[in-house]
């Protein structure tokens, strides 16, 4: 991690900037997608930080809004999605009210984007080259020589020989075009990478290059990273923040190392548990039984209660606060209504644990 | 592994979708679509009673108008040389142009549909092959065949054939568009079935033991039944102008006028020279209504049975 | 009709329709999808189930391998046996090379292997893309047709049966888990249909009430309950982990006794997979199955299976019961995949250096290298491994290991 002023930060920012503001702050977003059965609330009130250097992951599983998230802090959702409410403010700048106009200012050059599979975000008729130089030119006004001078050093930086320049998208391996897509969401300079599954669909040795490679450049550039993964060991490996999503909303959030060796959220414990582990001594796998909520109707209450085998009355009525504990980690659950409680989740998770009003856990 | 075998009930999913339905509104939700529908279905019942809206079909004996005369409240289009009504005349055609490009477009369909789905099945040489043969039907020019084929076909057939209501130089017609049309669909209709017998449930049928004639007829004939629909629609245009032409040229039947027929006919009296319009503008009208109604119909007709989504969810 | 081979090495475009390289999978579909997962949310499973507590942690039955509820008993028969087996793959050159004399590459996607499988035990074939494994799985099921080697099921030499009467029966007692729940099932086809096909095509002069009775059973079988209500449905009715279902059922309405899964839950959500891993190993013990479980995911290798075989490049490197496989690989390939395989345990000071991450990728199988194909990015390679390619070597406890290093033992 780094400290002082690194990455972006040594660039001019932005003219109304607040130089003291954290980098990146989303407060009670709130996303929703008209269709044709009703409206759903995809994203529902959903808050975090992410600071200078800081890789932030979010998990989950599909649909519960994590791309979303991430998509909307650049407004790049599809016609029938929009901002309901909740603010992201980019160096104290708040996004949300920017016309579509003034976010070209944003995009690209201080929030990029690195899509999950490569196939589809890359031009397959234009030589990589020339697609890592397009922004440079298009939004920072650089004259082409200077463009694809600047994407050679790019190439470089991801490890892509410069030579291969010249070559198209499909000339190249799965593993190359990942890092072609690297090149193209650095080329300028953003504060804030997000990968969307930046490594799904690569093959397990090509992932651990590239999330070694993303490892690098955090450290080397300052970069401020966002993962967006179903993948857990994605996350342990690279974030030092995580966010565990369910449903449209926050269930638990802190450093990594806390939430993932002591998680508190019973939704986050089964999700680990779920997660076949080759260094586990056990060869165990838990089931999370159910399916997602329907987001058109979500159950009142707190959203993973049906499935939760640690559930009590009030989590069916009442949406669980937000509770901040001491060590950083925030967490969305009635087993912890107050930062200093201390239930005992495994027991809990076998319904043996008895309320806090006296009522045995169901 | 397991510990208890955990009976995971799910239950069922709400009750299916109505497909058809929903394909329905799709469809009425396209202004062209209706539009093309509407016309389509005036037409058709133009030609299915035709003489209950305008009585028997005239011909010499039966005329009861001068010659050549401008429209008129009795004669609301006007007569030909032979005093004919040009209405009754015109919605009589209907009919029969109607007829003859039904006829035309299934076997168009039948046949582009049965060697569009063979040879993309097959693969190889048999495939090349049959491009080679429907390549060579592709480049023929219409008009020219039917002028080769036509004495061959009514020897054939002899002069007095009928079928469905039609004579012998119309079937010669009818044989004609159909040679010249199917290997459009064929072209078209294999190039899907390509891509549909690359996919996997296709594989998971071979697994199963399936033939390749089960394949075909089980897999990728329903998957390719949308693109047929929409091809037969454009056809049955296409049909339906190319008939006109046939007719135009001298390649019809005179007791049974279709609208190329009219306009042969009106060719031939001289209307262009003496400024006879209405001899000419309805039937010909007709046609562009016609053909332009149906290509609406297709069109909608392919964006609404062939969503993007495809097979995926 | 001959079954055309698939070319494994070429990008995998039947399995994405956009093309990509999806070779093991993307993340389940559309991961904001909001109708498919209203859909799948108006299957509400039974609510919570009172009667399932989190497991307990370290059941101290579940360690040791071969001690798992449906042991493999040491003298079970084999079921499977492929020796030497070849695919190899012609590559047709252009006219350009035809005329310049050119010869014509050899895509070698499997490359002489040998592997055994007993009956009741679950063998994960285990690579990354490019390794061959998908294909030797296609040869088993008989879609794509081995150019060199023997297959040999249950006793029987059954290496050429296109165009005998025998390719049935064989069909009938091995089948195939497709990979995509959401390609796998033809839109057009209700479930019912789908399940039934089978029955159908072998045309063994079954009434129309049993076929109905056996198609019922196998959803039953597959969890899908009320059975009668889902044979109704559209597979677009249906959630992913349901249609996944569904392909099991339509595998095992033949009541077959070799099961070929390949890549069966990696499209699937993290808590979908366990569910299907887990009826997958309770249908093996109701049944007698025996799984080949083809997968790029050494994790789920780890939980599911007996015994590990892992490729590359169309060879077997190592193979071995899954303990000794994964805590003690002898072969620097498994070695590096061990090393990086992905787990939700952050880590700790120093744990990174212990990881080998191998530098390119895997070469294509056109060009095979000389000697051990792993040399060019083997961290311990010598002069022997660029000359001449190791076979593979006992090294204990029914492990074995395709390494110069292993030889001693």
């Amino acid at each position: 991690m780094s400290a002082g002023v690194r990455g972006r930060r040594q660039w001019p920012l932005p003219r109304l900037a607040d130089p003291t503001a954290p980098l990146l702050e989303v407060e009670d977003l709130s996303v929703r997608f008209r269709m044709r059965e009703g409206s759903v609330k995809a994203v529902d009130g959903v808050s975090f930080r992410l600071d200078d250097g800081e890789a932030l992951g979010i998990a989950g599983e599909s649909g519960c809004g994590k791309t979303t998230t991430a998509l909307s802090l650049v407004r790049l959702l599809p016609p029938n999605g929009r901002i309901r409410s909740g603010s992201v403010k980019l160096f104290g700048i708040d996004l949300v009210p920017k016309t579509e106009k003034q976010l070209g200012r944003y995009r690209w050059r201080e929030i990029a984007i690195v899509f999950q599979g490569a196939m589809n975000a890359l031009n397959p008729v234009q030589r990589i080259g020339d697609q890592i130089g397009e922004p440079i030119e298009v939004r920072l006004g650089q004259p082409r020589e200077a463009a694809r001078k600047r994407a050679g050093e790019l190439l470089d930086l991801v490890g892509i020989p410069k030579q291969r320049a010249s070559a198209y998208p499909h000339e190249l391996s799965g593993g190359m075009r990942q890092r072609a897509m690297i090149a193209m969401a650095l080329a300028c300079d953003p504060a804030i990478v997000i990968g969307d599954e930046p490594t799904t669909a690569l093959d397990v040795m090509v992932q651990a290059q590239i999330l070694q490679l993303l490892e690098r450049l955090r450290r080397e550039l300052g970069l401020s990273l966002m993962l967006i993964t179903h993948d857990l060991s994605v996350i342990a490996e690279t974030c030092d923040k995580v966010l565990v999503m369910y449903a449209g909303k926050v269930a638990e959030e802190g450093p990594v190392n806390r939430v993932f060796t002591a998680p508190r959220h019973p939704y986050t414990k089964k999700l680990l548990s779920a997660f076949p582990n080759i260094h586990a001594d056990r060869r165990t796998l838990d089931v999370i039984p159910g399916s997602l909520p329907d987001l058109r109707n979500p159950p009142p209450g707190c959203r993973f209660a049906p499935r939760c085998p640690a559930a009590m009355a009030v989590c069916r009525e009442v949406v669980p606060p937000e509770v901040r504990f001491a060590d950083g980690v925030r967490v969305a659950c009635h087993l912890y209504p107050t930062p200093d409680a201390t239930p005992n989740l495994d027991l809990a998770l076998a319904g043996q644990v008895p309320a806090l009003d006296g009522e045995v856990a169901r | 592994m397991s510990l208890q075998a955990t009976e995971l009930t799910v239950e069922p999913p709400a009750a299916p979708t109505r497909r058809t339905r929903d394909a329905l509104g799709r469809y009425l939700s396209r202004t062209d679509g209706v539009i093309g529908l509407a016309v389509l279905v005036l037409f058709g019942i133009l030609a299915l009673i035709p003489t209950l809206l305008v009585g028997p079909l005239q011909n010499v004996t039966t005329a009861t108008g001068t010659p050549l005369q401008p429209p008129s409240l009795a004669f609301p289009f006007g007569t030909d040389e032979l005093g004919r009504d040009l209405l009754n005349l015109t919605v009589h055609g209907a009919r029969i142009s109607m007829t003859i490009g039904l006829m035309a477009t299934l076997i168009t369909v039948f046949l582009g549909a049965m060697m569009g789905i063979v040879s993309g099945f097959a693969g190889g040489v048999l495939d090349a092959f049959l491009m080679r043969v429907s390549d060579f039907f592709l480049v023929l020019p219409t008009v020219v065949l039917a002028l080769i084929l036509a004495p061959v076909l009514l020897d054939l057939i002899g002069p007095d054939a009928e079928l469905f209501g039609i004579r012998s130089t119309l079937i010669v017609v009818v044989v004609v568009i159909g040679l010249t049309s199917w290997a459009t669909t064929a072209r078209i209709i294999r190039s899907q079935v390509l891509s549909i017998k690359e996919r996997m449930f296709v594989d998971r049928a071979r697994v199963v033991g399936s033939g390749s004639g089960w394949i075909m007829r089980r897999h990728i004939l329903p998957n390719v039944v949308n693109l047929i629909v929409a091809q037969a629609v454009l056809t049955f245009a296409a049909a339906v102008f190319t008939e006109t032409t046939l007719a135009f040229i001298g390649l019809g039947d005179p007791s049974a006028p279709s609208w190329g027929q009219i306009l042969n006919a009106a060719q031939s009296a001289g209307a262009p020279g003496l400024g006879a319009w209405w001899y000419i503008v309805p039937p010909a009208a007709c046609v562009v209504l016609v053909v332009l109604a149906f290509t609406l119909v297709g069109n909608a007709l392919d964006e609404v049975l062939n969503p993007k989504a495809g097979g995926r969810r | 009709m001959t079954e055309r081979p698939h070319d494994e090495t070429a990008p995998d475009t039947r399995h994405a329709p956009n093309g990509e390289h999806a070779d093991h999978g993307a993340v389940p579909h559309d991961p904001d999808d909001h109708e498919a997962a209203a859909r799948a949310a108006a299957l509400h499973a039974a609510a919570h189930d009172p009667a399932l507590p989190s497991p307990p942690p370290h059941p101290a039955h579940e360690h040791a391998p071969g001690t798992t509820v449906s042991a493999v008993a040491a003298d079970a028969p084999e079921i499977l046996r492929l020796t030497a087996l070849e695919v190899h793959f012609p590559v047709r050159g252009g006219i350009t090379d035809s005329l310049r004399r050119r010869p014509k590459g050899v895509v070698r996607a499997v490359d002489g292997i040998d592997l055994s499988i007993r009956k009741g035990e679950i063998l994960a074939l285990v690579g990354e893309s490019g390794s061959g494994k998908t294909t030797t799985g296609r040869v088993v099921v008989k879609l794509t047709k081995q150019t060199g080697g023997t297959v040999i099921f249950d006793g029987e030499d059954v290496s050429t049966l296109w165009g005998t009467g025998r390719l049935r029966p064989y069909r009938r007692r091995v089948q195939l888990i497709f990979q995509d729940p959401y390609e796998t099932l033809n839109p057009k086809h209700t479930i019912g249909d789908f399940v039934e096909e089978p029955l159908l095509v072998a045309g063994r002069g079954l009434s129309k009430a049993e076929r109905r009775k056996r198609v019922i059973d196998a959803l039953e079988a597959a969890g899908l309950r009320p059975a009668a209500d889902y044979a109704a449905r559209y597979p677009h009715e249906l959630s992913g982990g349901q249609r996944q279902r569904v392909v099991i059922a339509g595998a095992l309405v033949m009541d077959p006794e070799l099961v070929v899964a390949d890549e069966p839950v990696s499209m699937l959500d993290v808590s979908i997979r366990t569910e299907l891993l887990r009826l997958m190993l309770d249908l093996r013990r109701e049944r007698g199955l025996t799984y080949l479980f083809i997968t790029h995911d050494l994790a789920i290798a780890w939980v599911l299976a007996d015994r590990i075989a892992v490729m590359y490049l169309g060879k077997i490197m190592e193979i071995g019961p899954a303990e000794r496989v994964i805590r003690a690989p002898r072969n620097p390939y498994t070695q590096a995949l061990v090393s990086v395989s992905p787990s939700p345990d952050p880590p700790s000071e120093g744990e990174d250096a212990q990881r080998t991450i191998l530098v390119g990728e895997t070469p294509d199988a056109a060009h095979i290298p000389t000697g051990c194909r792993f040399h060019p990015r083997c961290p311990l390679a010598f002069d022997r491994c660029k000359v001449e390619e190791p076979p593979l070597f006992d090294v204990g406890e029914g492990q074995q290991a395709a390494c110069w290093l292993a030889k001693e033992g």
